[in-house]
């Protein structure tokens, strides 16, 4: 499933999977900007529980809740998320995976788009919100992400929302919440390793 | 060299093994297939991955045009071009092809696929199933490319020694429903052994790659890109806080009920996948999961 530079699987494959496997074991007693980065990681984790929890319908709505929760995740993104993850600090207890400085302009737009997402969330906090989502959209096109009227009525999965986040701002605050989540989703699919 | 001996002679055995007429086939495919429902069919493309898989989104690739490549500990696998195209993709197959392609693993030349194609599971898709995904199918517009091959190590870049991958793990079923059982749990059975492959990767695979069926969904070590990957065992998932309810929504979102988020691939399965699912659907899976014996 993962998109991986195959170049450096073998490495992944051999040590690099038990790195991985003795830093998600070893997750206790993290030091220095490590503990830092995982305290920060744990703040934005209890921002988008509360925001989920309003915005599932599961705790009262709150606009000026979620204009908070949104501002304490966009600070906590962008450069003061990368600024966390300097070389050389992804041996264990780290969960980082080697794949953030590889390719550290990728790490850096999905730290952006934390930002910009963030802030749309909390542009929206004041818009009308919609009911239960409609049944999904039925043919290939649409199930292709290709948009079309059919799809933005469907209004499921934040694929198919689209990612401007100026659009986004405009939108019920929950379109903006699932490519918030999305984001978080893809930076942790291909620079976390998981626990077991 | 002397280490590749035993390995030398298991292909050998391999190639033996092939040429037994049926050895490691899948049975035939019906003369006719019932018509088929673009829709229907198309909601069964993202439950299976096909979108997904067969996609290089992140690259900027056409719909089902090849997919990105999957790091494993055989080799790479890069998933081939399935739109139209007659010459780079499926464009020139009947229905029988493609069911032989889903449901045996062979292609139209009678070629055995790789196991990184889960058609061990897609082997539970009903003659309907099959004929709706080949109607959706043909809706996909050709693409070009997509073609560059699998990047495999020594053995398993020896095709032959899939035919004794097949004689030892692959049987070829449809999905059976337990009338003991409800119909959400049916659904869900159906969806997580067979079009949705949860065990692809939850399930751990012995040192040839065959799935360790005494562990279904028992998580292990060895995910794509050499990736942990969690038990979704009933016990393990219940140890994890999970009940239906949170599951589903999970499903939906890629957002765990503590506020962290799935990874490891699993978010993108949530993005490509159980995202576009029905919430009766991902309840269903959820009910499976929690309750399978």
């Amino acid at each position: 499933m993962n998109r991986i530079n195959f170049v450096l699987a073998a490495a992944v494959v051999g040590a690099g999977a038990m790195l991985a496997v003795s830093a998600a074991s070893a997750h206790g007693g993290a030091t220095g900007v490590v503990k830092e980065r995982m305290d920060q990681m744990k703040a934005m984790g209890e921002s988008m529980k509360t925001l989920s929890r309003m915005l599932q319908g599961q705790a009262p709505y709150d606009a000026a809740s979620v204009r908070r929760e949104a501002g304490a995740i966009a600070a906590r993104g962008g450069a003061a998320l990368t600024d966390l993850f300097p070389e050389d600090t992804g041996d264990p207890p780290s969960e980082a995976l080697p794949s953030i400085w590889r390719e550290p302009q990728r790490f850096r737009r999905l730290a952006d788009d934390l930002v910009a997402y963030a802030e749309a969330l909390s542009a929206a906090a004041d818009n009308p919100r919609p009911g239960p989502m409609a049944s999904a959209p039925a043919d290939m096109a649409a199930m292709m992400g290709g948009g079309g009227p059919q799809a933005m009525m469907g209004g499921a999965p934040g694929a198919m929302i689209g990612g401007d986040p100026a659009a986004l701002a405009t939108m019920p605050p929950q379109a903006a919440f699932q490519r918030l989540t999305d984001t978080c989703g893809a930076c942790h699919d291909r620079y976390r390793a998981e626990k077991d | 060299m002397r280490r590749r001996l035993p390995v030398l002679a298991l292909a050998a055995v391999a190639a033996g093994l092939a040429a037994v007429a049926g050895f490691g086939g899948g049975g035939a495919e019906p003369d006719r297939f019932p018509e088929g429902d673009a829709g229907r069919g198309a909601y069964l493309a993202r439950m299976a991955g096909c979108i997904g898989c067969h996609t290089d989104a992140a690259n900027g690739g056409k719909p089902l045009a090849g997919g990105a490549a999957i790091a494993t500990r055989f080799g790479s696998f890069v998933p081939p071009n399935i739109t139209q195209h007659r010459r780079d993709g499926i464009g020139a197959w009947s229905v029988a092809d493609f069911a032989r392609a889903l449901r045996q693993g062979r292609s139209p030349e009678g070629a055995p696929y790789y196991p990184a194609f889960p058609y061990a599971m897609y082997t539970r898709l009903s003659d309907q199933d099959v004929a709706d995904l080949w109607a959706a199918f043909r809706t996909v517009a050709p693409a070009e490319g997509g073609r560059s091959g699998n990047d495999l190590r020594f053995p398993f870049s020896v095709r032959q020694g899939l035919y004794l991958w097949r004689a030892l793990y692959f049987e070829p079923e449809r999905f059976v429903p337990d009338p003991t059982r409800s119909e959400a749990w049916n659904r869900g059975a159906y969806i997580v052994r067979g079009p949705g492959h949860c065990g692809a990767c939850h399930t751990p695979r012995g040192v040839l790659g065959g799935r360790d069926q005494e562990r279904f969904l028992a998580g292990g070590k060895d995910g794509p890109g050499g990736k942990t990957v969690p038990a979704i065992t009933a016990a393990a998932l219940r140890a994890e806080g999970w009940d239906a309810g949170s599951l589903a929504a999970a499903l939906r979102s890629g957002l765990k009920p503590d506020g962290d988020v799935f990874g490891g691939g699993m978010g993108e399965v949530v993005r490509e996948g159980t995202a576009w699912l029905t919430d009766a659907d991902r309840q269903a899976i959820a009910t499976f999961l929690l309750e399978p014996d």
